[in-house]
C-alpha cells in the first residue's frame, strides 16, 4: 500500500503509461473498491500457477498471493500448482485459459520448458508475469525476479570479509540446470576469485536436496577440518541438515567462539531467522515472498489495464531492466538479514503464522 | 522353473547366488584403491564411518527391495514411506504452532507411531497385491505419488523443523564409538541374510518368487509369506524415514522423493533380479557401498558440478560391467 502511494509519481514519471490508466490503477486507500469493480466489470480475469506445493518459501507465496489480490483489487482465479512439473505447468494454463483468464502469472522453474506454453499464450494475447525465474524463450509482459547474481554476491562479501580474506569455504549450490542455480553459483565464483583470492571454495552440487549437502559437508569436513565458511543457496533445504552435521561434530559454537563456522544462507524462512537469533547461522538473504505475490499480480493487472513499462527505476524501491529482445524485468532487492535486523517485521519470515 | 526344487532342497541354488555375492567385492576394491590415491584422507576412520552412516537410510531400503524383489514382487512406494511415516509420527506429537496437527499426543509415541504407519501401507499394498490380485508395479506407483500427497497435505507442505530430542536419537546416537545407525543397519542385514539364507520362511520367499504356483503345491502359504514381507518393507521404510530424520535434523517435504531408482540401482548392481527369485541381501549390500563410495569419492574429488551426474551414471554402469565379468553370470 504505503509503497504504491509514495512512489506512484515516480511511476508516472519513469514508466510509459498514460496517466488516466496510472490514476485509476494506483488509487489505493480512497478509490480501491471503485476502480477493483471497474477491473472486474471488464472481465480482467488473473489466473495464478503456483510452481510446488512443498517448499515453505512457496507456501508463503501461496498465503500473500491472495491478500495481495484483494488489496490490489485483482479479480483473481482459485490458483492451481504445477507441483515442479513442467507438463502440469503446461495443463494447468491452458484449463486457465479456457476459464477465461485474461492474464497469467507463473513461476516456471524448468526455464527452458515453457517456450511453447509462451508463444500460445502470445497467440491469444494473454499477457504473462513470470515471478522468480526468466523462461529462456518466449514473450513476458514482465519477469518479476530478485536479483540472483546479488545473492551469490552479497554471500561471497559477507563471508570474505567475515574470515578476512583466507580460509576455507564450502558452497552448496542448487542445481544447475535452474538460472537461479545458476547465477548465484557463477556470481559467488566470480566475486571470491577477484576479491577474495585467499579464499579457497569447495563447490558442492546438491540438485537443491539436503541429504546431498549433508553427505558432502560431512565428507568435506573430515578432509578438511579447518573449513570457516558455509555458503548455501537454499535455506528451506539445507539449513537443517546443515546444523544437524556440525551439531553432531559439536562444530556449533557460538559467534564470538573462534572455532565458529561463518554461515550465510538464501531464502529468508522463519527458521533461518531463529537460527540467526540463536547465533547458529550469521546471515540470510531474504527472498520476498511477499513482493513476489504482491507484483506478480500487480503487473499482470497493470497488464489487463492497458499499461506498459519502461527499464529504469521503479516507486518500490527496484530498477526494471531491459534483458534482451525488450524483454523487462522487475528485479526486487533482497535484503541481507543479520542479527541486527532479524527482528523487522518487514521480512516475510517475520511474517509467517501470524 | 528350475528353481522350484529351492523349496524343498535349498543347498543347490545357494551356490551360484553366492558367485553374484561376490562379483562386486573387485569394484570395491577398486573403489578404495581409486579413493585412496585420490586423497588420503579417503581411508581415515572418520570417512570411513562417513560412508557407511550416509548409507545406512539406503540400505535398509535396499534390504525391503530386496527381500521384495525376491519375493517376485515390486514396491515403489517406500520411498514416500520414508517421508510420511516421520512426518505422521512428529505432525501427531508437536503442537500445531510448529506445523503440527495438534493431536499433541505424548512424545514417547512417536517411534512407534512412525513404525506403525509403515507397518500399516506395507499391510494396505499387501491386500491390494496379494489379496485382490493386482499388479505390484502399478498399485506400488500409485502409492507412492497418494503416500507423498498426503505427506504434503497433511503438514501442508511444511518441512517440519521443531521435533523431540527423543525422535532424533537413533539417526544421532553413537554407540561403542559407532553411529547407532551403522550398528541397526548391521543387524537388520545379518538377521535378514541368515533367514532368507538358512530357514525355511526366508527359503519360502525364494520359492514364491521362482514359481509362485510350484512354492504353493510344495505347502508354502505363499500369500500369507508375501503379505509379511511387504509389512516388513513398510517397517523398514518407516525406520528408515526415523534414521534420516534424526541424520538431518528435519522431516523434509520431499524426505525419500527419487530414492526408488537408487534403490533399484544398488539392488540391481548387487546381482538381485528383478524377475524375482534370484540374488542375495549380501549383494544388495555390497551394491549400496559401491554406490556410497562411488559418490563419497566424487566429493572428495571435487568433480565439477556439470559433469558429477554423467560420471556417476557411467560408473554404475561400469561396475554392473565388472560385476558381469567377474561373476561369468547373465544379468537379468
Amino acid at each position: 500500500m504505503r509503497l504504491r502511494t509514495t512512489g506512484s509519481g515516480a511511476v508516472a514519471l519513469a514508466l510509459a503509461c498514460s496517466l488516466a490508466a496510472c490514476g485509476s490503477g494506483d488509487a489505493p486507500s480512497g478509490g480501491g473498491g471503485s476502480a477493483a469493480g471497474g477491473a472486474t466489470a471488464g472481465g480482467g480475469k488473473i489466473a495464478v500457477d503456483l510452481p510446488r506445493a512443498d517448499s515453505d518459501f512457496w507456501n508463503s507465496y501461496a498465503k500473500y498471493v491472495p491478500k495481495q489480490a484483494k488489496e490490489l483489487g485483482a479479480d483473481l482465479m482459485p490458483p492451481t500448482n504445477s507441483q515442479n512439473d513442467v507438463a502440469k505447468l503446461v495443463a494447468n494454463v491452458q484449463a486457465l485459459v479456457s476459464q477465461g483468464a485474461k492474464a497469467v502469472v507463473m513461476a516456471p522453474q524448468d526455464t527452458g520448458a515453457v517456450a511453447n506454453t509462451l508463444r500460445q499464450l502470445a497467440d491469444r494475447k494473454i499477457p504473462v508475469v513470470t515471478v522468480d525465474t526468466r523462461p529462456d524463450k518466449g514473450d513476458t509482459f514482465m519477469v518479476v525476479r530478485t536479483d540472483n547474481r546479488l545473492y551469490g554476491s552479497e554471500a561471497c562479501k559477507f563471508l570474505g570479509e567475515k574470515l578476512g580474506g583466507k580460509g576455507k569455504v564450502i558452497e552448496f549450490q542448487g542445481s544447475l540446470s535452474s538460472v537461479n542455480g545458476r547465477d548465484r553459483s557463477e556470481a559467488f565464483a566470480e566475486c571470491m576469485k577477484t576479491d577474495y583470492p585467499g579464499i579457497t571454495v569447495f563447490e558442492e552440487p546438491t540438485e537443491w536436496e539436503g541429504p546431498k549437502a549433508a553427505a558432502a559437508l560431512q565428507t568435506r569436513l573430515t578432509q578438511h577440518p579447518d573449513i570457516k565458511g558455509i555458503y548455501m543457496q537454499a535455506g528451506g533445504v539445507f539449513l537443517a541438515p546443515t546444523l544437524q552435521v556440525l551439531k553432531t561434530k559439536g562444530l556449533l559454537a557460538g559467534p564470538d567462539d573462534p572455532e565458529h563456522i561463518f554461515i550465510v544462507s538464501n531464502d529468508g524462512i522463519p527458521q533461518e531467522l531463529k537460527a540467526i537469533r540463536d547465533g547458529h547461522i550469521d546471515a540470510t538473504l531474504s527472498q520476498p515472498a511477499d513482493l513476489y505475490a504482491k507484483y506478480g499480480v500487480y503487473y499482470a493487472k497493470a497488464a489487463i489495464d492497458g499499461k506498459t513499462f519502461a527499464p529504469g527505476p521503479t516507486d518500490h524501491d527496484s530498477t526494471i531492466v531491459d534483458v534482451g529482445g525488450g524483454r523487462l524485468e522487475d528485479q526486487l532487492k533482497a535484503p541481507l538479514v543479520t542479527k541486527d535486523n532479524v527482528d523487522d517485521p518487514g521480512l516475510w519470515g517475520n511474517q509467517v503464522g501470524k | 522353473m528350475t528353481t522350484s526344487t529351492g523349496a524343498v532342497t535349498p543347498a543347490p541354488t545357494v551356490r551360484p547366488a553366492r558367485l553374484r555375492d561376490l562379483a562386486l567385492l573387485p569394484a570395491i576394491a577398486l573403489l578404495v584403491l581409486v579413493g585412496a590415491l585420490i586423497d588420503p584422507a579417503f581411508l581415515s576412520r572418520d570417512n570411513i564411518v562417513n560412508v557407511l552412516q550416509q548409507q545406512t537410510e539406503l540400505s535398509l531400503l535396499v534390504l525391503a527391495e530386496a527381500i521384495i524383489l525376491i519375493a517376485g514382487r515390486f514396491d515403489l512406494s517406500l520411498e514416500s514411506t520414508v517421508g510420511l511415516a516421520p512426518a505422521l509420527a512428529v505432525g501427531l506429537v508437536i503442537p500445531a504452532t510448529a506445523d503440527g496437527l495438534g493431536a499433541e499426543l505424548p512424545v514417547w509415541t512417536a517411534i512407534p507411531l512412525c513404525l506403525l504407519t509403515g507397518g500399516l501401507i506395507g499391510a494396505f499394498n499387501g491386500m491390494l497385491i496379494v489379496r485382490f490380485r493386482l499388479s505390484a508395479f502399478i498399485v506400488t506407483l500409485g502409492m507412492l505419488i497418494v503416500l507423498r500427497g498426503l505427506q504434503v497435505g497433511l503438514t501442508g507442505g511444511q518441512n517440519l523443523f521443531e521435533l523431540p530430542e527423543s525422535f532424533l536419537y537413533l539417526g544421532n546416537a553413537r554407540w561403542l564409538g559407532l553411529p547407532a545407525s551403522i550398528w541397526i543397519c548391521g543387524v537388520l542385514f545379518a538377521a535378514g541374510i541368515a533367514v532368507l539364507g538358512y530357514f525355511r520362511h526366508g527359503r519360502s520367499i525364494y520359492a514364491i518368487g521362482g514359481n509362485a504356483d510350484a512354492a504353493r503345491a510344495a505347502g508354502v502359504r505363499t500369500d500369507r509369506v508375501l503379505w509379511t514381507v511387504f509389512v516388513i518393507g513398510g517397517l523398514l521404510a518407516a525406520l528408515a524415514g526415523l534414521l534420516m530424520t534424526g541424520r538431518l535434523g528435519s522431516v523434509a517435504a520431499d524426505q525419500g522423493n527419487g530414492m526408488i531408482f537408487t534403490v533399484f540401482a544398488a539392488a540391481v548392481i548387487g546381482g538381485v533380479s528383478m524377475d524375482g527369485g534370484k540374488g542375495t541381501l549380501f549383494g544388495g549390500l555390497c551394491g549400496v557401498l559401491v554406490l556410497g563410495l562411488i559418490n563419497n569419492i566424487l566429493t572428495l574429488a571435487g568433480v565439477s558440478a556439470q559433469w558429477i551426474q554423467a560420471i556417476y551414471g557411467a560408473i554404475i554402469l561400469l561396475a554392473l560391467v565388472m560385476a558381469r565379468l567377474t561373476s561369468g553370470k547373465a544379468q537379468d
